[in-house]
This record gives C-alpha cells, structure tokens and sequence, in this order.
C-alpha cells in the first residue's frame, strides 16, 4: 500500500512544506490529539497524537489504510466528535473549551460536509436538499431557493432542481451533496470518500468539481479517500497512519 | 424546518398510511368503546328516561338505582303528596313476574305498575293503540325491553294450551293484540306490543294498571318501589328533593341525580359492566402499544437522516419540534380518520338498535388517548436523535 502511494507522489518534509508555504493562513491547527474510544472493556486509541495545520484555501487529502483514524479525525475537527486530550482549533475556534449548542451552531455555520454515502434526505427535492444549510439557519425560503439554484447550477444540475434523490444517479446525487456542503458559503469543507461509491468516470467529475469549487469559493477543503486515481487533485497530501499523521506531502505531476 | 417534518412523514407512503391507521384505529377503538359504554349506561336507566315528566323520584333511603329496589309502604305516598311544592305525586310498582305462554313454555317480565287513574309511566304502543286499553280488564302491554325473540306465541291452535305437556319448539310468531298469558295461574291479555326504551341488561317488560299489579302479585304488604314527583313551577327539582327528604325521612332526588346514582351503581355492582371495561381496556392497551410503537418506529428509520442534520447544524430543539410535529399530524390526520368512520359507523349501528350513544367525552377520550400515547411514543423515540452521535452520518449505509 505505501509503495503504491509512492508511485504517485513524492512526500517532502514536513517542515520544508512549511517554509514553501510562506506565512499563509491557518484553518485548522491541531496539535497532540488523542482519541480513545471505549467500547466496553476493550480501548481503541483511534487518534494517538495528530500534528497537522491546514492552510487557508487548500485542498488537502488524507489518506491511509483503513481504520487508520482518518474518519474520527474529520470528525474531531468538525465536533461532531469529542477528543481526549491536545488542542483543536478549527476556523479560531477553540473546540474544547466549547458548549455542545456553540458547536452545533458552529457546524451550521462554517463547515460543509460531503459523505460517502451522499446522505440526502430522500423526501426532498435536490433543490431542497441543497437549501437545508439555509433551512437550519433560519433563512427565508426565496433566498434559500435561489442560492439553491446557484448552487445547483455550479455543479451542473440545474435541471433536476425537482428531482428527489432516489431518482438521481449516484454521481447526480453527490454533486447535489456537494451543492449542499456549499451552498451556506462555510470555510471549511469536509469529504469523507467523496468518490468511494462512484464509478470512475462519476469519480473523476465530482473531484474535479471541488477542485474548482475550492479555489472558485476560497474555501479550505480536507478530503479523505482511498482512491489513488484522484490525488492529482491534491494540494498536500497527509498520510496517516496508527491515528498519527506520519508524512505530509505535496503532489507533482511531473513526476510521474 | 416544519416542512421538512412533514415531507419526511409523507415520504414513504406505505409507512404514513400505516402510521395514519394504527393511530385512527386506536382512536377508532377508544371511541367506540366509550360511545358503546354510554350506550349501554343510557339503557341502564331507561325507566328515569321513559318518564321525562318526573323531575324528582322518591325511594327508600337504602335504594341507589332502578336495578335493585325494595318498596316503601303504601303510606309513603301521603306523605309526599303533603309536601308544599309538590304537584303531583304518582306511585310506580316494580316486581318480577313469570308468565306462562299458551304453547306452555315460560318466561320472566318486569312488571311495571303504573297509576289506575292517569297511567303515568304506561308506553305509547305501537300500534297506535293507546295506553288507556290498560283500563280493560286484565290487560297488559308487552315489550321486549332490548331482548329479543322472548315475545314468541305459537301460531297454531293446536299448540295452544294443549292437554298433552307443553308444544316447546313449535312454530311461532309475537305476540299481539288479543294473545293470553297466565301469571301465578291469572290470566292476562295483551292490549299492546310497545318499544320503549331498551333496557340494560336487556328484559321483557309487562306494564299494566296498579291494581292489576295487585292482583297478579297477591300477598305483598308493600307495592310502591317509587314515587314519581313533579313540582310545581316556583320551585327547583333539586330544592323539591331536599324538601321531601326533609319531611318524609324518604330518599328524594331529581331524575339527573338518580340516573347518575344508577350509571354509579352499574359500575360498581355489575360484573357484566366490570368485564366490558375489561375487554374495553385491554383493546385499548393493544391499540396503544400498536400506535406506540408504530410511531417510535418511524423517528427510529430516520435516525439516520436526524445525524445527517444534526451534523448539518440543526440544534435539540429543532430536531425535538420535527419529531414532534410528526407525531401531532399522526395524532390529528389519525383521530380525525378514526373519529370519522366511529361517527358514520355509529350512526348506522344506532339506527338498528345497538347501544350506541356519541356523548362528548367518546370523541374528547378518543383523542385525548392517542394524544398521550403519541405524545409519550414521541418523548420516547426524541432520545436515540438527541443522544446519537452525528458521527454515524461518516458510516456507509
Ligand atoms: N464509535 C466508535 N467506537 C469504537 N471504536 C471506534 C468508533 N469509531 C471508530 N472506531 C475505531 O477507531 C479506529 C479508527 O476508525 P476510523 O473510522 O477513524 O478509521 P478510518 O481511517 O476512517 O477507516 P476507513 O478507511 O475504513 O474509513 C478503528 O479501529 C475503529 O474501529
Ligand atoms: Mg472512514
């Protein structure tokens, strides 16, 4: 599996990746983070000491073997998930000095969210589903419907605005998610296995779109995957390993 | 948000559709049975009701309803006739009779006796025939008191007080004008086939004149089981009561009073009534837990869905108002389906003479019913979508 990995990017040093960044923004600092699971008797220490800073505006990839950590990272960082012990702070805010109110709301606000299992309700509409950031926000519904459109357009699907999910294809339907993730302008948005249930083709569309979709909103952009094919879209790459990050690292093309 | 509730619930047809019946069949149930009860309560105290025009009824202070009675000497009637007040004051017997039919087969009447003079207290017959032919001889009128097939004569001659033992299970017909019945070796005559009221439980009934009572039950020192009072107009039944209870030592109370005492009465003597709310319970047991679950059912598919907004920034209460939400239009578009089709069903039911009777509190029970169940089903299943872990929405299906 590393070996593999080396194939297609070369991994340069942590603190050299650093300097070449010169003194850009920080979306998320994460020092130390240590998250133990326990179910029952047995403890699984799912994140053992996770260093990472994320810039402003990039698209960085995780990658690692499975169960490696990468889900219960996202979801420390998203606090959709509580951490045992470090420091967390995603978009300046201090995760674990926070109410569970303040983070919800923080959710709503400033992180988009795009799933493997896309996750759209299926009793609405794809322009409803889209709205639904909007929707919890409390924004009145001609608004929400129109930047709904918006969004629906950018991805390309401004025809099916009525459709509801079941009715649209699995790469249809994680456009729509991606629409959803970013519709309510947040700064940080998350992809866990955006392309793990899509044919290639699909795949290779719904990345390139946020690709675009990141730079077009300025947006910071972490996507967890498996998928090799699609690391050419990366800005830096982070692999983990035992819930540790162990390499970071930046694309080049040309060396392959 | 209340949007995306209700499209969530109208989503899955065949889930809505059996969330909707469990709920309206619940409510069905609750109503029925209540208006079913009332039905029957009503009938337990027919007699109050056949007599609208008494607004107070005089008993013996031991007396608490028109099922079991003991009488009061022939002087009590003086007494409250005495009272200021009073406008009128009549006696009503009541006795058990067993009559023989002419075919030789038996069967036992209450038998009502009411005042020689006005016959207050006899039934309009049906056959346009009026009460007064009480005033014929040994004449009774019958009625089959919510029984049926008790009123049954044989139709041949031949069957009629044979020599030879009793004719039993030889063709017959109802009784009618002119048929003979022997009570305690008395013969009596029908002058009238009546349908008053039912009763409950369900009797043959036989009114005839006081005096006729008399001769047909010899040997009784006491005869009056109540006394039937109408006031006069300054003064209030209730007032009227007090009144005669004041001066005769004998219970007094309006008709209200005593139709609630007999309900009351019913409640606590009746086995049968004892095993109705029984079985009334148990099926509303069944059809709270069916509802219950039902609905806890439904929050616990869409937990999922719940994460993935929860995740999305959706705050506690706004989860708890969609679950909420769903459960009331469960509860309303449910109870209005059951309510409904108890209505309709009971209209139809009524009219062909089943205990049937739509008071206020059948449709506010009904309700109020799968109301709570919802209601407690809702607090129930909010808890897994408060206490999940947005986390699971990162999980594959
Ligand atoms: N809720 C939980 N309770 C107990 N253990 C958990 C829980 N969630 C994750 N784990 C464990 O934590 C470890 C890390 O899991 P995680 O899902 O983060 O891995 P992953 O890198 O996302 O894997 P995959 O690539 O398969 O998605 C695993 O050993 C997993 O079994
Ligand atoms: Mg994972």
């Amino acid at each position: 599996m590393k070996n593999f990995l080396h194939l297609h990017f070369i991994f340069i040093d942590y603190d050299l990746s650093m300097a070449t960044n010169h003194r850009r923004n920080i979306a998320l600092h994460c020092t130390n983070i240590v998250k133990i699971f326990n179910s029952g008797e047995a403890e699984v220490k799912a994140l053992q000491g996770v260093n990472l800073d994320v810039y402003e505006g990039e698209l960085l990839m995780l990658v690692g073997p499975s169960g490696c950590g990468k889900t219960t990272f996202v979801s420390v960082v998203t606090a959709l998930l509580g951490f045992d012990s470090g420091t967390c702070i995603t978009l300046d805010h201090n995760l674990a000095t926070m109410s569970d109110e303040a983070k919800t709301a923080f959710r709503g606000k400033e992180i988009g969210f795009v799933f493997q299992a896309f996750n759209l309700i299926p009793a609405l509409s794809a322009a409803e589903n889209v709205a639904l950031p909007l929707t919890i926000f409390g924004t009145n519904k001609t608004m929400a419907f129109s930047h709904s459109k918006e969004m629906l357009k950018a991805v390309g699907l401004e025809q099916k605005e009525h459709f509801l999910p079941g009715k649209l294809s699995g790469g249809q339907q994680q456009r729509v998610a991606i629409a959803r993730a970013l519709v309510h302008q947040p700064k940080l948005v998350i992809c866990d296995e955006p392309t793990s249930s899509l044919d290639h083709k699909s795949g290779q569309v719904v990345m390139e779109l946020l690709k675009k979709l990141t730079k077009e909103h300025a947006v910071t952009m972490i996507v967890v995957t498996h998928d090799s094919r699609v690391y050419q879209y990366a800005d830096r790459i982070a692999e983990m390993e035992d819930g540790k990050i162990i390499r970071v690292g930046k694309t080049d093309e040309k060396i392959l | 948000m209340f949007e995306v509730a209700v499209k969530m619930l109208m989503h899955d047809r065949t889930k809505y559709l059996g969330l909707f019946t469990g709920i309206g069949f619940t409510a069905f149930l609750v109503t029925f049975a209540m208006a079913y009860f009332a039905g029957f309560m009503t009938r337990g105290f027919s007699l109050v009701s056949e007599n609208p025009s008494a607004t107070v009824w005089v008993m013996d202070p031991a007396v608490h309803s028109t099922e079991a009675t003991i009488n009061m000497s022939d002087a009590s009637l003086g007494l409250v006739r005495s009272v200021k007040g009073v406008s009128y004051a009549v006696p009503l017997y009541l006795g058990d009779a067993t009559a023989r039919f002419p075919n030789g087969h038996f069967q036992s009447f209450q038998m009502i006796g009411v005042d020689d003079a006005i016959l207050s207290g006899a039934p309009k017959t049906g056959n346009a025939l009026s009460a007064a032919l009480l005033h014929m001889p040994d004449s009774v009128i019958v009625d089959g008191g919510g029984s049926s097939g008790k009123l049954q004569t044989p139709i041949h001659t031949k069957d009629m007080w044979p020599y030879d033992g009793a004719h039993l299970g030889v063709p017959t017909r109802k009784l009618q004008y002119g048929d003979t019945l022997i009570i305690n070796d008395k013969r009596v005559v029908v002058r009238g086939v009546s349908s008053t009221i039912p009763r409950f439980p369900p009797r043959p009934l036989m009114y005839t004149t006081q005096s006729n009572f008399k001769r047909l039950n010899p040997g009784e020192n006491r005869y009056i089981t109540f006394i039937m009072v109408k006031g006069g107009k300054n003064i209030s039944a209730s007032r009227l009561a007090q009144n005669i209870t004041r001066q005769t030592g004998l219970k007094a109370i309006t008709s209200d009073a005593f139709k609630k005492e007999t309900v009351k009465w019913f409640l606590i003597n009746s086995e049968d009534v004892g095993d109705m709310i029984n079985m009334v319970i148990l099926a509303m047991l069944v059809g709270f837990g069916v509802t219950g679950v039902m609905l806890y059912m439904f929050t616990y598919e869409n937990l999922r869905q719940y994460a993935v907004l929860k995740a999305m920034g959706a705050s506690k209460s706004q989860l708890v108002n969609m679950v909420f939400t769903q459960a009331f239009i469960g509860v309303i578009v449910g109870s209005g389906i059951g309510i409904g089709v108890c209505a309709l069903l009971g209209e139809s039911v009524a009219s062909a003479d089943f205990p049937f009777r739509m008071m206020w509190f059948a449709p506010v029970l009904g309700f109020l019913g799968v109301l709570i169940v919802s209601i407690t089903a809702a607090v129930i299943s909010v808890r897994p979508v408060l206490s999940m872990e947005p986390g699971i929405v990162f999980s594959q299906r």
